[in-house]
């Protein structure tokens, strides 16, 4: 269980997370959403030890990151694509860092092949494009078998197939009752990875839900085409439910689709169409965060 | 189950080390600025020796004069040191490195338990290499010293000490400043543009503030008698380990109490 506990970070005047609390439970992928500068990275850099929080506390299974005698072998973490010497092998950059925990330097090996980068092992870091680079992270992250895994914007730079690998990678950790928790701005990228979301903006709580919590709390109408639309909306009218007629068809609130089909069915009107309507978790995101977009040039995290 | 010890980290920081070109350039750079510039000083020795005023001959000592390279090489582990800490930064790695090791006391003991160790290596064979080099080249013209005798063999392992010193001097000033051109800058202005700006002072100032200088401390160190107006030998050690030590401990508080 990672935890976070009424967390606030300023740096100078900027407020980057504000009075902040949220847990993220194991077994699941839980995304973690917020447009850029919304303060994503810096509860990460937060949760690692690496930026000091200016009030409240992160912990992970109750305990403080720096108290972990070996770290990597409790969290895994891949922060900034680029975070390696770019004069240094990929081999030697893992072996140095696996050295520091104590973990056999087999492990090396292996984490290079899963992650598919064992061929340019031996190769500078710095030539690698960023996809690559992207996969060195998740091979330093998964270093030390960890029981909890953060991701900052892991997608970004990779090809399809490099997606899709990474999709089944996070579901595989969760499966395995893993802590994962995943950054991303981007919410469709969201809605395929994620179970559960947690939703941030300029560093305030906004919301936190499954994908489908997240998506019906915002719709709820029930789109309807039939033989006979004058008729079904009278009818549905006049079982309280509010219908609004387009030339398409009908949409239709505050009454379930199981009802409406039994109110057509009742009345012999043949439908053609019958949907609940969802919003997209994009749109939720931009209902969700419309006050919360940092404009300007103040950006302190990326 | 072993985890974070500083014999891990310190061998983390040895792969680190050795696994950049820039150690293994700055190394060479060190060797042949030790031993290449100091046969080149002492070949010119050599062939002015019969038109040396005869005053400057009787307080010729050998052993400085063959370790004259070590003027240039400080500049080249004094780069080692800054670049040490200072790629980390400027690579972003050092997050990765303070993630896998938080208690960044250990991240810095390694660091300087590895270049001290790497480099005292280095400069020592470097020195006696040049110091050995310059009395063959002396030999039959110039007076000589051996390193058997103990004033002699001890200015000469100094050589090694104070170049040690000075990377850890330029480890501490990329603690402090964590870029890599503002702290080789800082470190140049230490050794060369303060030492010019005390040259414009009045003599007696200038007297009574240069052997304070890390590069008149050096000088002491490397001559088998200190030159007039500077500290003795063991002195100027001393007093070199202090400004390290205040420069290091600067360093390493300002590092724990930052953002990564």
């Amino acid at each position: 269980m990672l935890r976070v506990d009424h967390l606030t970070k300023h740096y100078g005047d900027t407020v980057a997370v504000d009075d902040l609390s949220f847990d993220v439970a194991p077994g699941v992928v839980t995304g973690f959403l917020g447009p850029n500068g919304s303060g994503k990275s810096t509860t990460m850099r937060i949760m690692l030890g690496l930026d000091r929080p200016t009030k409240g506390q992160t912990s992970i299974d109750g305990h403080a990151y720096r108290d972990f005698p070996a770290p990597l072998r409790e969290v895994g973490a891949q922060l900034d694509a680029k975070s390696v010497h770019p004069g240094r092998s990929a081999r030697n950059h893992l072996r140095a860092l696996a050295t520091s925990n104590s973990i056999p330097l087999s492990r090396v090996d292996e984490v290079l092949e899963f992650a598919g980068i064992a061929s340019v092992a031996d190769k500078k870091v710095g030539g690698f494009s960023l996809g690559m680079s992207q996969r060195l992270g998740i091979a330093a992250a998964i270093l030390g078998d960890p029981g909890v895994l953060l991701f900052d914007e892991p997608v970004n730079g990779l090809d399809p197939e490099g997606i899709r690998w990474i999709r089944e990678f996070f579901a595989t950790l969760a499966r395995e009752g893993r802590t994962v928790f995943v950054s991303s701005h981007l919410m469709s990228e969201m809605a395929l990875t994620a179970d559960q979301i947690i939703v941030i903006g300029r560093g305030h709580f906004i919301a936190q839900g499954s994908v489908d919590d997240l998506t019906r709390t915002s719709a709820g109408t029930v789109f309807v085409a039939s033989a006979d639309d004058a008729r079904l909306a009278q009818r549905l009218r006049d079982a309280g439910a509010s219908v609004a007629v387009s030339e398409r068809g009908l949409d239709v609130g505050k009454m379930p689709s199981a009802t409406i089909g039994a109110i057509a069915l009742a009345d012999g009107i043949a439908l053609s169409e019958l949907t609940p309507q969802r919003a997209s978790l994009e749109e939720v995101f931009m209902e969700l965060t419309a006050d919360s977009v940092e404009y300007g040039s103040a950006k302190v995290t990326s | 189950m072993r985890g974070v010890t500083l014999a891990s980290v310190t061998r983390s920081e040895w792969i680190k080390f050795r696994s950049v070109r820039s150690t293994l350039m700055g190394v060479i750079v060190t060797t042949v600025l030790t031993v290449g510039l100091g046969a080149l000083i002492a070949t010119a020795v050599r062939a002015n020796w019969n038109q040396m005023d005869p005053i400057r001959k009787l307080a010729f000592d050998p052993v400085s004069a063959s370790l004259g390279g070590t003027l240039f090489a400080q500049f080249a582990v004094g780069v080692i040191g800054t670049l040490f800490i200072t790629s980390e930064y400027s690579s972003g790695s050092i997050r990765t490195t303070f993630a896998a090791v938080p208690r960044r006391g250990l991240v810095v003991a390694g660091k300087l338990l590895v270049l001290v160790g790497s480099l005292l290596v280095v400069t020592e064979v470097a020195c006696v290499a040049t110091f050995l080099l310059g009395q063959s080249i002396f030999s039959g013209v110039v007076p000589t010293a051996s390193l058997g005798n103990g004033a002699v063999l001890r200015s000469v392992l100094l050589g090694g000490v104070y170049l040690t010193l000075l990377a850890v001097l330029g480890l501490a000033f990329g603690l402090i400043l964590r870029q890599s051109a503002a702290s080789i800058s800082a470190f140049t202005s230490l050794l060369l543009v303060i030492p010019i700006i005390l040259f414009l002072l009045p003599q007696s100032w200038q007297n009574a503030a240069t052997k304070f200088m890390p590069s008149a401390l050096g000088r002491s160190m490397m001559s088998t008698s200190a030159p007039e107006n500077f500290f003795g030998a063991w002195t100027s050690t001393a007093l070199l380990v202090v400004y390290v030590i205040v420069a290091f401990s600067v360093g390493v508080a300002l590092l724990l109490r930052r953002d990564a």
